[in-house]
């Protein structure tokens, strides 16, 4: 479905929307294309082409937002996306109103960063890369006996929106996205695997040496892996990890969730929570981010703005609804998940410390660095802080890297762990997470539990 | 949608190059769900989507382009790209299409499509009032019912025409107790193939006290100890550990490419002579069941381990080709969107002879896991994790106090040889799986089991 067609269909459709019943209603239309081409021992073994679009219709009556989707755009589905939002809003009886938005010095909103870097993905581009990448890590070490996934996929889509307040609201973006894992024999006959990925904008900015030291860390490194004793130990957060680790928590810093009582930071906003060492922002534009997003999915404006400042929690985020109930503005925050808003973080940057990785090591002294963090959607518990997770990383000893442990578990609480950062790295990093992208350093933590079985 | 000729069509554009393979696959599905929290319903939700998935094979290599579009001319554009994207290949003439083969495991009396919601809300609204007012610490009640229908068709160059159903209800209630800042919960979510008549005949508040009983008993444990121990395992969603640490290493995805712990090892022995599995897609009414897989090829009742042996894999079309041997009507995928692959079903533990009294009061020391969370695995390394949301302490053939807070880590292929004891109690629960073909309804399932020693990532030494 081509977006001027879909403009049409939606403005046809936010008028009879109005005649319909609905006190205010919406439509938003997003779309998706996307290459994807998967590489296996030497040939392209899969790959992919799509084009993908989405109606979300909603309309507010009696305080009730009814919403509703579908792929068709025709009269019939027309007539199903009216019937269906207003049986919505009939069941509906939430007692916090919700808001269909327009700011009246911000009607037209838009704004478009495709580049014209992405023309070059392309079969031939990507299979030349993907061959040429496989080759090559192959080539890394003896020990490694396969490349068993090595997928590169690219896509690019609109997003548009308009309602019967007059709002007008136009955005997209395209991105590449790289990811490899091969596996590896020990002479002992254990395998290991291993694996490393690359988001960018630009299939040319793509540095395989870079890529490929990377690479080679994650899984040579992890050759003679084994547990480690069990006990409390001085704990690095290496980048990645501290990203998933803190991602899985993240759903505690949103205001909808905290006012259904589901998080333990409901009311607390301006106490201290972490350790002085912990500030992290929301940079909705941050310069290093490959997405920037100017505007939410309600037709708000973002803003920067730290959520924990020094260790106190600043702000929760706020989408019209949560913001409303809370009686401050929305911070810009509600976007789509299907036809239905919630609060999703945009850019968030966990400001950098002035030590390198090394330099932790040497401030840890004896403990043990994480690099990877397993079963974060089974192993938290996102309401108490609870955690018992899976990890592999290296132990530290005098102030250095040592050998490398696996089948270890970490326990402990969110909530401790934030206090306990005791320093933070400057090796940020940055990866795909929320609408926009997670940017932290590594950070040490003073103590955690460990669960090995070495003796 | 679904009509024969373009179908072809599309096929003669797709089989254009030198594909020796092509399979058209469309689909209509539609949905709807009520969610409450607290007795208002605080989403209610509808959806209506098609689509059509084009995929081409030459050789183990595989084309795969789908659109949202259902129109002739932008399919018959995708099916020229992708034949053009197509190298290698042997290339096939493309039979005659066979009559329409319709089928169904949808056991279906009332429809919970034409259910109103009004209905779904009344039938949430009484579990919320039955939670809230249970006990002072139940702060919270969260539940839902959603529903949803799905019709897929499949045409392919071997005159496979085939049209399969399902219709699938899921309810999920949970609890959450709060005492001294601290929440815990428990969560039942039971999911069928059966009508809206599931719901109605469901003891619901029988289910709301077991799970507010779970979230009082969990806000109250102390923390699990850590340490390798004796696990016993309950019947029903303790099936997910067999689920994750075997079923994925079966499958042809990994088999396929030489990825798993159990490549090239048919015929040996990977369990206890106490394991025997299935992979079971034709129950009626089952919530991971299918007539039908999404290649066109009819579901099977698949053995996988008999007394310890390994009997079979999950292959689908692509693996068949990398295996050398016939697809077992295994393949799936969640829409359209996605390329099929080989996927599990209903896969379960088989009964043993144990009384599950027995097996506890067997066991001096340990851990009896009552409620599993979610785990995964890698199946190359066999590494495994798995959450647990409900324990107890197992002291001297008893049980004792609950405890909170542990995670089950291990290597899968060990750990089906420590399975030492298998109870006569077995159960299903619905769950999803989420794999390369996208996230789709699975049931596990197993009798009470024991495994000797197990490592438990607790908080206390």
């Amino acid at each position: 479905m081509d977006i001027k067609k879909a403009e049409e269909f939606m403005t046809k459709l936010v008028k009879a929307g109005k005649e319909y019943g609905f006190e205010e209603c919406e439509a938003s239309f997003s779309a998706a294309s996307s290459i994807s081409m998967d590489i296996l021992k030497g040939e392209v073994s899969n790959y992919e082409n799509s084009a993908t679009s989405t109606l979300s219709f909603r309309g507010l009556k009696n305080g009730q937002m009814g919403s509703c989707s579908t792929n068709r755009f025709d009269d019939e589905s027309m007539e199903f996306l009216l019937k269906s939002a207003m049986e919505n809003c009939d069941v509906l009886n939430d007692e916090d109103p919700q808001f269909i938005y327009c700011d009246e010095n911000n009607k037209d909103l838009y704004y478009s960063q495709t580049t014209a870097a992405y023309e070059k993905n392309s079969y031939s581009s990507f299979r030349g890369l993907g061959l040429k990448l496989e080759k090559a890590i192959l080539a890394l070490d003896d020990r490694i006996d396969a490349v068993d996934y090595l997928s590169i996929s690219c896509g690019r889509g609109p997003f548009l929106m308009i309602n019967s307040k007059g709002l007008h609201s136009y955005r997209d973006s395209d991105g590449i996205s790289l990811y490899a894992a091969a596996r590896a024999t020990d002479a002992d006959g254990s395998v290991k695997s291993g694996g490393h990925y690359w988001v960018g904008k630009d299939i040319d900015d793509f540095d395989m040496d870079k890529f490929l030291d990377k690479f080679k860390d994650n899984l040579i490194g992890k050759m003679g892996a084994k547990s480690c004793k069990s006990g409390a130990y001085k704990v690095i957060f290496r980048n990645e990890a501290f990203q998933q680790f803190f991602s899985a928590f993240f759903g505690n810093f949103l205001a909808t969730v905290m006012q259904r009582g589901l998080s333990l930071l409901a009311g607390r906003e301006g106490e201290k929570i972490a350790s002085d060492k912990l500030t992290l922002e929301e940079i909705p534009m941050f310069e290093k981010a490959l997405t920037k997003i100017p505007f939410d999915d309600e037709g708000v404006l973002t803003t920067q703005k730290a959520i924990i400042d020094n260790g106190v929690f600043a702000t929760a985020l706020y989408d019209l609804k949560s913001a409303n109930k809370a009686g401050i503005k929305s911070t810009g925050n509600g976007f789509r998940a299907g036809s239905a808003i919630s609060e999703m973080p945009t850019n968030l940057v966990v400001r950098a410390g002035e030590k390198s990785l090394e330099e932790l090591m040497g401030e840890a002294g004896d403990g043990i660095m994480l690099t990877d963090l397993s079963g974060l959607h089974a192993g938290v518990n996102s309401i108490s802080g609870d955690f018992s997770l899976l990890c592999e990383g290296y132990l530290i000893e005098n102030g250095k890297k040592g050998r490398p442990v696996e089948q270890i578990t970490i326990a402990g609480n969110f909530y401790e762990i934030i206090k306990n950062i005791i320093c933070v790295g400057n090796d940020i990093i940055n990866i795909p997470a929320g609408e926009g992208e997670f940017f932290t350093p590594s950070v040490l933590v003073s103590q955690i539990a460990v669960s090995g079985d070495a003796e | 949608m679904f009509n024969d000729s373009d179908c072809l069509k599309i096929l003669d554009c797709a089989m254009s190059t030198t594909a020796d393979f092509a399979e058209v696959f469309q689909e209509v599905r539609e949905s709807k769900s009520v969610s409450m929290l607290n007795g208002q319903v605080i989403r209610a939700g509808t959806s209506y989507d098609s689509g059509t998935g084009i995929r081409l094979i030459a050789g183990t290599n595989c084309v795969y382009v789908y659109s949202s579009d259902n129109d002739i001319d932008v399919l018959l554009k995708l099916a020229r790209d992708a034949a053009s994207a197509v190298k290698g290949g042997n290339k096939t003439q493309i039979e005659e299409l066979k009559e329409l083969c319709k089928t169904s495991k949808a056991r279906v009396q009332i429809d919970p499509m034409t259910v109103s919601k009004g209905d779904y809300y009344e039938f949430l609204k009484q579990a919320s009032d039955y939670a809230l007012g249970y006990d002072p610490l139940i702060t919270q009640f969260a539940g839902s019912i959603a529903s949803g229908k799905r019709t897929s068709k499949v045409i392919n160059t071997r005159g496979v025409n085939t049209e399969d159903t399902t219709q699938r209800i899921r309810l999920s209630l949970e609890t959450i107790a709060t005492k001294d800042g601290e929440k815990q919960s428990g969560r039942v979510a039971p999911g069928t193939m059966r009508g809206y008549e599931f719901i109605n005949e469901y003891p619901v508040l029988d289910k709301t006290k077991e799970c507010c009983d779970t979230a009082l008993r969990m806000v109250n444990a102390g923390y699990a100890p850590s340490g390798k121990m004796a696990v016993v395992l309950s019947n029903g969603f303790g099936g997910v550990i067999f689920h994750e640490a075997c079923g994925h290493a079966l499958e042809a995805t990994s088999v396929g490419i030489k990825n798993s712990y159990f490549t090239d090892m048919l015929g040996q022995k990977i369990a206890s002579n106490l394991v025997s599995a299935r992979d079971n897609a034709h129950i009626d009414g089952e919530w991971g069941s299918y007539a039908t897989d999404d290649e066109g090829n009819p579901s099977s009742d698949l053995l996988l381990i008999e007394n310890g042996i390994l009997k079979n894999y999950l292959v689908d079309e692509l693996g068949s080709r990398r295996m050398n041997c016939k697809p077992t009507g295994c393949s799936r995928r969640q829409d359209y969107s996605y390329s099929p692959t080989s996927r599990m079903s209903n896969t379960y533990i088989c009964n043993g002879e144990s009384n599950p009294k027995d097996i506890i009061s067997a066991t001096e020391y340990g851990i009896y896991c009552t409620q599993m969370g979610g785990g995964s695995v890698d199946t190359s390394t066999g590494d495994f994790n798995f959450a647990v949301n409900e324990a107890f302490m197992i002291r001297n053939g008893k049980i004792a106090e609950p405890v909170r807070g542990a995670t089950l880590i291990g290597k899968g292929q060990e750990i089906l040889k420590n399975i030492d004891m298998v109870g006569n109690d077995l159960e299903m629960s619905a769950g999803m799986c989420g794999s390369m073909s996208g996230s789709v309804p699975v049931t596990v399932g197993q009798p009470t089991i024991r495994v000797s020693s197990i490592l438990v990532g607790g908080r206390e030494a």
